[in-house]
């Protein structure tokens, strides 16, 4: 057969038997209710043969219509005194299922169509959901925003100051702990506000590295709306459960 | 007719994530006449039609939803950084469209329309909520039954069963085209 070398398509695009089938029957522009069947029988072969080896899994199907077709067809061949009645059984079982079949493919491609359409025009509910986190839904603060902001506020304190006091020696681990037991009581700390309540730049710089020393050990998050807002720091949910 | 009840059904067609039926409209608006509910409704449903505006409502599966129109795709996609939506495929939209047109029906019914083993579709079906099981058949072995859901109505643009298309349409598009597309 010519066309089976310069046509070719690969099973694969096939959803099964009877789309190939469909496929051949249209190709040769053959009424689906009268199917020559040992033409279409040879090239439904060829397209199986094309294939060097046959996935049991997912092409046993295109098999039995290749054994259904052989077996009608070795049917027909047959000399006979009778007409044969299962042949003609058969073969009207198949246009049955042919028919069928080609009124839910072509309902499919309707659908497909509709679908392309409906895509167009974005609803509501196409927004992706809002990511499930048991963080707040705000910016992450990096340390160099930290940093900043922290810079600043000290050197408003440093114009602010005009004497010294001697602050108390206060150690990193007292500070941390001083900040978590804040957070366990206000769900917040405000990282501006926290700090220029410190009674000295010292301890500032203390609560400073406390702070930081939290967030990298995942104790503490920062975090804030949008830029240029405050911000805030919350303990994380799963390390209150863990203290 | 009051200007405020159309905001609030404006409003409250807006914040629905699913289509807005006009019974469950009238549930909300307890306080409102019913047929105030219908008529405010109704001039909304007309001030969109006449304005021309970006945004439509549509009816889909059996209730209302706002939705932006067709031709703003383009620019949508750009802001929302999508390049295509993912759709379904072929071996879905056939196994759908075999549902559709038999439900109730079961895996094997599907199966032996389509004359391939549709298991795996008919499971991810389920999980994109397209279809869902409601109940089994009394026959041998008593097969789940399959239906479509709400949601496979309003992901094609359905309003009911009844807009899917109908075996004229079929008729009429299989007598059009004989010959093969690829």
């Amino acid at each position: 057969m010519d066309t089976s070398e310069s046509y070719q398509v690969r099973l694969e695009v096939f959803q099964g038997p009877l789309d190939l089938l469909l496929f051949l029957i249209k190709k040769r522009k053959i009424d689906i209710h009268d199917i020559p069947i040992a033409v279409i029988a040879r090239e439904y072969l060829e397209y199986l043969n094309h294939k060097e080896s046959i996935n049991l899994d997912r092409e046993a199907e295109f098999l039995l219509i290749a054994a259904l077709l052989i077996y009608i067809k070795s049917q027909m061949l047959l000399p006979r005194e009778k007409a044969l009645e299962e042949e003609k059984d058969l073969r009207q079982a198949l246009v049955e299922r042919l028919v069928d079949y080609q009124k839910i493919k072509t309902a499919s491609l309707l659908l497909k169509e509709r679908e392309e359409e409906e895509l167009q025009q974005w609803k509501r509910t196409f927004l992706p959901p809002l990511e499930e986190s048991d963080e707040m839904d705000f910016i992450e603060v990096s340390l160099f925003d930290l940093a900043e902001s922290f810079f600043r506020l000290m050197k408003q304190r440093e114009r602010e100051e005009t004497k010294t006091i001697r602050g108390k020696e206060i150690s990193l681990e007292q500070k941390m702990r001083e900040i978590v037991e804040e957070l366990k009581k206000n769900s917040y700390l405000d990282f501006l506000e926290y700090f220029s309540r410190q009674e000295s730049i010292e301890e500032a710089f203390i609560a400073f590295f406390s702070l930081l020393e939290l967030i990298k050990s995942r104790i503490v998050i920062a975090t804030q709306e949008s830029h240029f807002e405050p911000i805030k720091v919350w303990l994380r949910k799963k390390a209150y459960k863990r203290n | 007719m009051d200007a405020k009840l159309r905001d609030i059904i404006e409003s409250l067609i807006f914040i629905s994530l699913e289509p807005l039926s006009l019974e469950r409209m009238k549930v909300v608006l307890q306080e409102f006449p019913a047929e105030d509910v219908e008529q405010a409704f109704k001039e909304l449903q007309e001030s969109y039609a006449s304005n021309d505006r970006g945004i439509q409502i549509i009816q889909r599966a059996g209730g209302y939803l706002l939705s932006t129109k067709p031709e703003c795709d383009l620019w949508i996609k750009r802001l929302l950084k999508m390049e295509r939506k993912n759709k379904l495929s072929s071996a879905s939209l056939e196994t759908l469209s075999a549902i559709a047109y038999h439900q109730p029906t079961t895996l094997a019914e599907i199966s032996a329309l389509r004359d391939v083993d549709s298991t795996h579709t008919l499971k991810t079906l389920l999980q994109k909520k397209l279809i869902r099981i409601v109940g089994r058949k009394k026959s041998p072995g008593s097969p789940l039954l399959y239906r479509t859901t709400d949601k496979f109505l309003a992901y094609f643009g359905l309003n009911s069963l009844d807009d899917l298309p109908s075996p004229e349409e079929i008729k009429k598009i299989l007598e059009e085209q004989p010959d093969i597309e690829e």
